[in-house]
């Protein structure tokens, strides 16, 4: 039975298009549960952060002997000001160091993804599936198993230790191309393609006026999504970097918060770091929201 | 569908990876450094130095001031064993490398193995230096053969350090001289107060490495071409029957990580009562635990037959010469004005914290007075006791971060209860002789 | 861990779009290159290089010749680092630790990601772009910061949560050594549900109404509808969230190494991963390598096996 609804759900999806949010009649009682629900997990993914904001406006002192979800004595512009002078404002340097890496690595990425998948989907070769396979096998490698050879092959070119180390590994995203070839495939129709080269269309004028153009919004969410891969990125700058000047965000952080015993301070400026460093990201992903949740779906816009 | 394409895509993927990845090969590497001459080029010379001692930069930066012929660069970075180490062993695998680092006793012998330091015994004014600083770390230096390969910057000769307030209430009025007495003193505290005498660091092998060097059990020898493993010796049996012992009976918390908010919280609220820790220890209990001021106190380290006189250390680093330095006599210079140089080790005292391995650094004003946090007490004359104390022959072996590995993992089964301190030696022995053996060195039965 | 977007309804001439191509061969067959290769370079000199790299040099090791600290050099030693990592206890014990994590830890987190969007899907409530942030902000906070965060709120002397547990009577050492495992599997739940959940409720959203009309002509009811109609549909979502979780659990690395500052339960093994970093980290390249390609094939094994069982089974 189930089988059957199945089946006829996908036979009337292939017909029907996206219209307006469904209203299953449901009762009053289902919809509280599903409140109440949807409010204790909304709880449970904040409180961390709730814990953030509020212990980067302590002391260092009130941080170990406070309690954690109240408020203590206001130390906010203190922290701040102690973040951005320290070792010469190290912390924006790095700041901008993330930006570059993030921004950058996952714009030229993602249009380096756009590019591949395109191809992928839109043209035949031999060894096209074998190419695409090889790709894929990438997402699988472990990070580490990538860094440590990586490094002592950067070394011998003299690579290490520069801007270039973490940012050319960065642009590359086998995932990127494989989201492209999907989401080429299902919102690039061919007959737009055809139509252009008839109109005397070269093949890279095709790709950017009708490719990039329908791509468009999942090309945000993969920019997004790299963006945070970059960003976060934590290994490859610990076994690259060495000049904290060069340093990305996180790793400055974590090297603080390594010389916590010896310096007590940087405790709290760890924490006032790690909240203002979350800022940009959030800023980010709540300004590009109708982009990227458009992303999510355009697969299956037809 | 898309995921029929993924998985037949996954199931090529050895196949195709086979096949991309060609030919290969690997050249060889190593080769020894030598003690070949070593004289200042006369030109303007760079120099970079890595280094994770807070404020460093700011001696580095008296001395370009005084020296433009010189400049040295600072790179601050992560603490060894947080990634730095890594790095720089990466560094040495691949030829790209500073020409200074700042490195721990323990690690001299690793990085040598790496072929990662110059001799610098030829260097000028470097065998001349030798009487300037604490015997046992000039001996660290010398890797059991008569090069120079490092200068001492500074040390961690240990003590007790222990909240009198709290032994007071407990009825212990004079801090335990001998272990066994440190033991009654356990029961004595956990009874009086509940608090736990000290807490056993999960993390922390080169803390019970520094009790182990106290009892005079090194952990290996360098026996002419061969390396001797001596870490399950029956001194070191008896350093980790007795911890085992505080395990056993409750007398230790075993659920603190060493230099953790957990650790610096029990400080606080006095569940946590004392600690044998190096002299740089001082400021990691004063700036943690800031409250407790005036409560705490320190004396020696309890000996293991009363009446002895044996110190242990804990951590302590060295400024080493890398062998990738093109410039090993300007280094070694500098590295000699660094370690010696008084306004420079008052600087390093201050902002950093160290306690100098220069004997000249026990006449800083700063390790003469009395400290508040510790009730007034000058504290540095039982640090500078024990620095002379300290056993000049203790070993480390050149694969130490597999010892330690070992041990830090043994010792979590040990606090678990599923093993003990001793099966953590008899383990942490076998792993360092498969490490030596996987690093080719030869080890002697 | 990353995850992947898959649109509910699969275009399924994708995998083999060469069945459509009717452009002109002689002109395009060539233009594909010029599309790759910008890719592809990148690629193969940051990817396939290394790859190959850490397979050479799993198949070496170190000899030393005279004394201690004598020269080195490097041999070919065919398969021993790798009959090293079968048979080392502590690389064995750290991939079992890692799958039981993963076949706890990915369906929990899979069906609460489920549940959320299938909850949002179907209350039409002004609230829903609020829990949607919400519970995707987590996603926004990078693994070492949130490990971090996570960590005071574990720690049994300052955690205001153990405080108020411990006021309730209940007693529980989040770092203990039974429950250190599940700290760090909430660690990573807490990450990235949000991030499931939001594919997922892409894929619902994706459904077009007319699906309803059919299924409200079955007379079917709102959970049934939910059940029958919803699930099977983002079924493919599901699986892909699922193999590219399986492929995050097995490279388990960051949480490990931030809990190990505070928590004495966190050996250098904890995870396959972690023990590969700590042999690199001890100079033993040959041997870390050998680790890092068994790994490499054990994820690869494990998410091709999935991927077919279910495959098969969902009849998709």
């Amino acid at each position: 039975m189930s089988g059957s609804l199945a089946q006829r759900a996908s036979r009337a999806q292939a017909s029907a298009r996206q219209d307006g949010r469904r209203s299953t009649t449901d009762s009053p009682l289902a919809i509280g549960i599903a409140m109440v629900l949807l409010i204790i997990a909304a709880v449970y993914f904040l409180v961390p952060i709730y814990w953030l904001v509020v212990n980067a406006t302590k002391t260092q002192p009130d941080l170990i002997g406070s309690n954690g979800f109240l408020f203590s004595t206001w130390n906010l512009g203190r922290n701040l000001s102690d973040l951005f002078s320290r070792s010469d404002g190290i912390f924006l340097r790095w700041g901008l160091n993330s930006l570059l890496y993030a921004g950058l690595g996952a714009a030229v990425g993602t249009f380096l993804s756009a590019m591949a998948g395109y191809a992928l989907a839109k043209y035949s070769f031999r060894g096209r599936e074998a190419l695409f396979t090889l790709i894929l096998g990438g997402v699988l490698v472990p990070a580490t198993a990538l860094a440590l050879p990586l490094f002592l092959i950067f070394a011998r070119v003299g690579l290490t230790d520069t801007y270039w180390s973490v940012f050319l590994p960065s642009v590359v995203s086998p995932f990127g191309v494989y989201l492209s070839r999907i989401f080429a495939a299902a919102s690039v129709p061919d007959e737009l393609i055809d139509a252009a080269r008839l109109d005397g269309a070269s093949e890279w004028r095709v790709f950017v006026t009708v490719g990039l153009r329908l791509m468009s919004p999942a090309l945000v969410t993969i920019f997004l999504f790299q963006f945070v891969v970059i960003w976060n990125n934590f290994l490859l700058p610990l076994i690259m970097l060495r000049s904290s000047e060069l340093w990305p965000i996180t790793y400055g952080l974590f090297s603080w918060q390594s010389q916590v015993s010896r310096d007590p301070s940087l405790q709290i400026l760890t924490v006032t770091g790690s909240l203002v460093s979350v800022i940009p990201l959030i800023v980010t992903f709540l300004a590009l929201q109708r982009y990227w949740q458009a992303g999510l779906t355009a697969g299956s816009d037809r | 569908m898309y995921r029929r394409t993924l998985t037949a895509a996954l199931a090529a993927v050895p196949l195709v990876l086979l096949s991309a990845c060609g030919g290969g090969g690997d050249d060889a590497d190593g080769g020894s450094g030598s003690a070949a001459a070593c004289e200042p080029s006369g030109e303007d010379v760079e120099l970079t130095f890595v280094t994770w001692v807070p404020g460093m930069d700011q001696v580095v930066e008296l001395w370009n001031q005084k020296n433009p012929d010189i400049q040295v660069t600072v790179q601050e970075t992560p603490a060894g064993n947080a990634g730095t180490y890594n790095n720089l062993f990466n560094g040495l695998e691949a030829g790209t490398s500073p020409d200074l680092s700042q490195i721990e006793y323990d690690s001299l012998s690793s990085f040598r193995l790496q072929d990662g330091l110059t001799d610098i015994s030829a260097c000028p004014g470097v065998a001349d230096a030798e009487g300037q600083f604490a015997d046992w770390t000039w001996q660290q230096t010398k890797l059991g053969d008569d090069g120079v390969y490092a200068i001492p910057q500074d040390s961690g000769p240990m003590a007790l350090y222990y909240r009198k307030d709290l032994f007071d209430q407990a009825g212990i009025t004079t801090p335990p001289t001998t272990w066994d007495a440190y033991y009654e003193a356990a029961k004595q505290l956990k009874q009086a107060t509940g608090a736990y005498i000290t807490h056993f660091p999960q993390a922390d092998a080169n803390w019970f490495t520094g009790l182990l060097w106290q009892r005079g059990a090194s952990l290996f020898e360098l026996d002419g071409d061969q390396v001797r493993v001596t870490v399950d010796s029956p001194e070191a049996q008896e350093v980790a029957q007795y911890w085992q012992r505080m395990i056993d009976e409750d007398l230790v918390a075993t659920n603190l990580q060493g230099f953790s908010p957990e650790l610096y919280a029990a400080w606080t609220n006095g569940s946590v009562a004392s600690w044998p820790s190096a002299a740089w220890g001082y400021s990691t209990i004063r700036d943690n635990a800031a409250s407790t001021t005036g409560k705490w106190a320190v004396a020696d380290l309890p000996q293991w037959a009363e009446g002895d006189q044996a110190a242990g250390n804990w951590g302590g680093s060295t400024t080493a010469v890398l062998s990738s330095s093109d410039h090993p006599a300007e280094a070694a210079e500098f590295a000699l004005w660094l370690n010696t140089d008084p306004e420079a080790l008052a600087l390093e005292n201050e902002l950093g914290g160290l306690y100098p391995a220069a004997t000249a650094g026990a006449d800083l004003p700063a390790l003469e007075q009395g400290i508040e946090f510790y009730g007034g007490q000058t504290i540095f004359d039982v640090f500078n006791a024990a620095a002379g104390e300290v056993d000049t022959d203790f070993t480390w072996g050149p694969t130490m971060t597999d010892t330690y590995t070992a041990m830090s993992d043994g010792f979590t089964d040990a606090l678990n209860g599923q093993g003990t301190l001793v099966d953590t030696l008899t383990a942490a022995e076998s792993a360092s002789r498969e490490s030596l053996e996987a690093q080719g060195v030869p080890v002697a039965d | 861990m990353a995850t992947v977007i898959e649109p509910a309804t699969a275009d399924p001439s994708a995998g083999a779009p060469a069945r459509r191509r009717t452009g002109r061969p002689g002109r395009s067959n060539r233009a594909w290159i010029g599309f790759v290769l910008p890719f592809l370079v990148p690629f193969v000199l940051f990817y396939v290089v290394p790859i190959c790299y850490a397979i050479g040099q799993s198949l070496t090791k170190t000899e030393r010749t005279g004394g201690i600290f004598g020269e080195a050099t490097t041999r070919f030693a065919g398969l021993e680092q790798y009959g090293r990592v079968f048979s080392d206890p502590g690389f064995r014990e750290g991939v079992g630790r890692v799958l039981l994590f993963g076949v706890v830890q990915v369906p929990v987190m899979l069906g609460f990601a489920l549940l959320l969007a299938l909850l949002l899907d179907s209350t039409a409530a002004r609230l829903n772009r609020f829990f949607r942030i919400a519970y995707f902000l987590p996603y926004a906070i990078p693994g070492v910061i949130a490990a971090l965060m996570w960590a005071f709120l574990y720690s049994p002397q300052l955690s205001p949560i153990v405080k108020a547990l411990d006021d309730g009577g209940i007693g529980i050492d989040f770092l203990g050594s039974g429950t250190i495992l599940w700290s760090i599997a909430n660690v990573v739940t807490w990450t990235y549900t949000g991030y499931n959940m939001l594919i997922i409720f892409a894929a619902l959203q994706a459904i077009p109404q007319s699906v309803y009309e059919a299924a409200k002509v079955d007379g079917a009811g709102a959970l049934r509808t939910a059940w029958s109609i919803k699930v099977p549909l983002v079924l493919p979502a599901l699986v892909l969230t699922a193999v590219f979780s399986i492929i995050g659990t097995l490279q388990l690395f960051t949480e490990p190494v931030v809990f190990r500052a505070i928590s004495t339960n966190v050996p250098s093994d904890f995870t396959p991963n972690l023990l590969a970093f700590n042999t690199a980290s001890a100079n033993n390249y040959p041997l870390a390598a050998a680790m890092s390609v068994v790994l490499a094939l054990a994820t690869f094994i494990l998410s091709s096996t999935f991927l077919r069982s279910t495959s098969k089974r969902a009849g998709l």
